[in-house]
Order: structure tokens, then C-alpha cells, then sequence
């Protein structure tokens, strides 16, 4: 009854090829992990386990990548560095083909909040208030629809 | 086949049918324990079927969540926050159930009214004395919170003995307060019945009691789910939520103790 957790997910975790594409910044290192990675050894008998020997799956990825000092998910918001304009807009990384961007102006909090969608199609896009340019930059993959 | 993990850390569950399974055993609790109050014929029954879907869903439910957390690894930092700050929530709400109650004691016990005898208790009723089994009942419940407060710290330490028998001594403290509730509740000179004095006093008790009930109950789950290797030194949310409704528990208990079972007695 109380076996060792290490066990049944080994038992659960189906071995199928896994590449990990993290959201923003990663290097390589973290970015391809097989699923075997995504276990970890488990505590001894006895013990009382760490994150780092139990933890799985995305809290795994998550603690692997704060080991090499870096955050798995870019959870910041944009770094307004100056007023986007057509030559040298602000940069809206995405995984999707949208995302909605709330322009305070610049610098920030200078407006109301103005919510822009900021969309991979658009040649740029522009806040009606301060008239700072965002351009999306697509990071994820054409086919890639799996989300909920 | 390639799989790319989520673009984000939040865990979107998925579909599930305890939401609606729990909805409809609530409402047969709720319907039956009505029906019971007021004497409909098959109000008891119903209410055991009502209680027991009850308990059994939320148990699935639960399952369920210790599985993504546990094995599938669903809970992130950014989750986690998001259970942290539900439960405080939860329990904030909680904590405005027992302001009702309290407020409905001394809306009656401040100022009692001519009926009572103009007195509190009222009028014939013969109160506990606070300094026989509700103060033995304070100090198990203070050394309970003390004890889980070691097996806290022992698991963080990574003491696994240290944890489970904290745990043990936590829920052994908890289980004898029961009892000795429920054995001032069998030799109580008065009943629920009983006035308003009655009425207060057990429904604030027996929402207390019920609530150390669930509360050893949560710590047993901790207790398996440490001894199933589940918990790790830094990664328990489970317990410490446990931990924080425990300690909930037992400052309602002194509130109790101070205004229903000392002042109003
Ligand atoms: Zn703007």
C-alpha cells in the first residue's frame, strides 16, 4: 500500500517521445528532456524525499530550469524600454498566434490601461492612446493546437 | 508523435464528473436533512445516502487532485499559489460562518430577555463548568497544534519519524477530544431543545465539533499520504493547508471556550 511513489509513476508515465519547448527564453539543455527526465529517482526507503528526487512532470521542468538559473516560464510583464515605433517596435513574444498586450504607455503606467490583441498577421500593431508600436514574434509551432 | 509542454505553467484541468456528482449529493443532503428536521418519512435514509455520496465524491475528487499534483506533476509553483490562496479564502469564509453563530449567542446572551428570566444562562438551565472537562479539552487541543507543529517541522527537516509520529500524537490528541465532547454532550443537563440556551450552545459546539472532525480527518489523509511517500520536505500543500484548517479549528475552540463555556456560564 505505501509504496514508493518512484514506482507507480514509472507505472503511469506512458514512454513517449517528448520534446519539451519551453515558453520564452530557454537554452537548449532544458529544452530537450526526454520523459524518462521527467521522473526522478525518489526517495530512499525511510526518507523523506525532496522536490528534486520526487517531483515530476512540469514542476520537474520547473525546478530543473531554476537550477541552471532560469525561470521555465517568462512570467514578467513587458519591459516597456521605450515607445514602440514601426522601425523599433516592442517585441510581444508568443506561443500563440495572438496575444492580448494592456499598453500603459511609455513610460509605463503614463494611460489607462488600453488593450491591444497584438496578432502574427499584423504587420504591427498600435496603441490608439500613446501610439507605441507592438510587433508579435510567433515562438510557437504552425501545428500546434493542443492546447485546452 | 511530438508533444510540446503548455506555454504556461497554469494546470487547466480536465474534464471531470465530480462537480456535478457532488452538486446532486449536496442537494440530497441538504433536501433530506430538511426532510429529517421536519419528520418526512424517509428523511434519515435519504440523508445516510445523501451524507455517503457526499463523503465518496469529494474522497474521488481529492483523489484526483493528489494524482496531478503527485504523480503528473501538475502543480507548479504558480498552481500551488493558486491552492494556497484557495484555501485561505476557503477558510476566511469559514471564519464568517463562525462570526454568524457567535453572533447569534450573544444576540441572545448579552442582553437576555425577560422570557430567559432576564439572566444567562436562562433561566433553569444548569450550565458546564468550564474548569472540568472544557479546560482539559484546551489543553489537548493547544498541545494537538504543538505536536503538528513538530511533525511540520520534522517533515521539512526531512525527519521522516518525526513526521509520522507527530502526525500520530496529532490525531490520537484530536480523536480524545472528541470523545470527551461527545461525552459532555451524553451527560449534559440540558438538550438542543432546551431554549435558546440550548440551541446556541450546540450549534456552536457541534459546528466545531464537526469541524475537528473534518480537520482529523484532513490530518489523516497527510498522515498516508507521508507514509505513500507522496509529500516531499518542501512540496506539501496538502498538509499545510491541513495544518492552517487545524489551527483554525482550534481558535474557534478558544473562542468558544472563553464566551460560550466560561463567560456564559
Ligand atoms: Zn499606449
Amino acid at each position: 500500500m505505501f509504496a514508493l511513489r518512484r514506482a507507480a509513476v514509472r507505472a503511469i508515465a506512458t514512454p513517449r517521445p517528448t520534446v519539451v519547448r519551453p515558453f520564452s527564453v530557454l537554452a537548449g539543455n532544458v529544452a530537450h528532456r526526454d520523459a524518462d527526465s521527467l521522473i526522478g529517482p525518489g526517495a530512499q526507503p525511510g526518507t523523506v524525499p525532496t522536490d528534486l528526487e520526487q517531483a515530476t512532470g512540469l514542476e520537474r521542468l520547473e525546478l530543473l530550469a531554476k537550477l541552471e538559473g532560469k525561470e521555465l516560464f517568462d512570467m514578467e510583464p513587458l519591459n516597456m524600454t521605450h515607445l514602440g515605433t514601426k522601425q523599433n517596435p516592442i517585441v510581444v513574444k508568443s506561443m500563440d498566434t495572438t496575444r492580448f498586450v494592456g499598453c500603459t504607455g511609455y513610460p509605463a503606467e503614463s494611460h489607462d490601461t488600453i488593450w491591444l490583441t497584438v496578432n502574427k498577421e499584423h504587420d504591427f500593431d498600435r496603441c490608439p492612446e500613446c501610439g507605441s508600436v507592438y510587433k508579435l514574434d510567433f515562438q510557437g509551432s504552425e501545428d500546434a493546437h493542443g492546447h485546452h | 508523435m511530438n508533444r510540446s509542454v503548455q506555454a504556461h505553467p497554469f494546470h487547466l484541468v480536465e474534464a471531470s464528473p465530480w462537480p456535478l456528482a457532488v452538486s446532486f449529493s449536496l442537494l440530497t443532503t441538504t433536501l433530506s436533512g430538511v426532510m429529517t428536521f421536519h419528520g418526512y418519512s424517509n428523511g434519515t435514509f435519504l440523508l445516510t445516502l445523501g451524507l455517503i455520496s457526499t463523503v465518496a465524491t469529494m474522497t474521488l475528487w481529492f483523489k484526483d487532485v493528489s494524482r496531478e499534483g503527485t504523480f503528473q506533476g501538475h502543480h507548479t509553483f504558480a498552481v500551488q499559489k493558486g491552492l494556497t490562496l484557495g484555501f485561505v479564502l476557503f477558510v476566511v469564509s469559514e471564519v464568517f460562518f463562525f462570526i454568524s453563530i457567535f453572533w447569534a449567542f450573544f444576540h441572545s446572551s448579552l442582553a437576555p430577555t425577560v422570557e430567559l428570566g432576564a439572566h444567562w444562562p436562562p433561566a433553569g438551565i444548569q450550565a458546564l463548568n468550564p474548569w472540568e472537562v472544557p479546560l482539559l479539552n484546551t489543553v489537548i487541543l493547544l498541545s494537538s497544534g504543538a505536536t503538528v507543529t513538530y511533525a511540520h517541522h520534522s517533515l521539512i527537516q526531512g525527519n521522516r519519524a518525526g513526521v509520522i509520529y507527530g502526525l500520530i500524537a496529532t490525531i490520537t490528541l484530536a480523536v480524545v477530544f472528541t470523545g470527551f465532547q461527545g461525552f459532555e454532550y451524553y451527560n449534559a443537563p440540558f438538550t438542543f431543545s432546551d431554549g435558546v440556551y440550548g440551541s446556541t450552545f450546540y450549534m456552536a459546539t457541534g459546528f466545531h465539533g464537526l469541524h475537528v472532525i473534518i480537520g482529523t480527518i484532513f490530518l489523516t489523509v497527510g498522515l498516508f499520504r507521508v507514509l505513500s511517500y507522496h509529500l516531499t520536505d518542501h512540496h506539501h500543500l496538502g498538509f499545510e493547508t491541513a495544518i492552517l484548517y487545524w489551527h483554525f479549528v482550534d481558535v474557534v475552540w478558544l473562542f468558544l471556550f472563553i464566551s460560550v463555556y466560561w463567560w456564559g456560564s
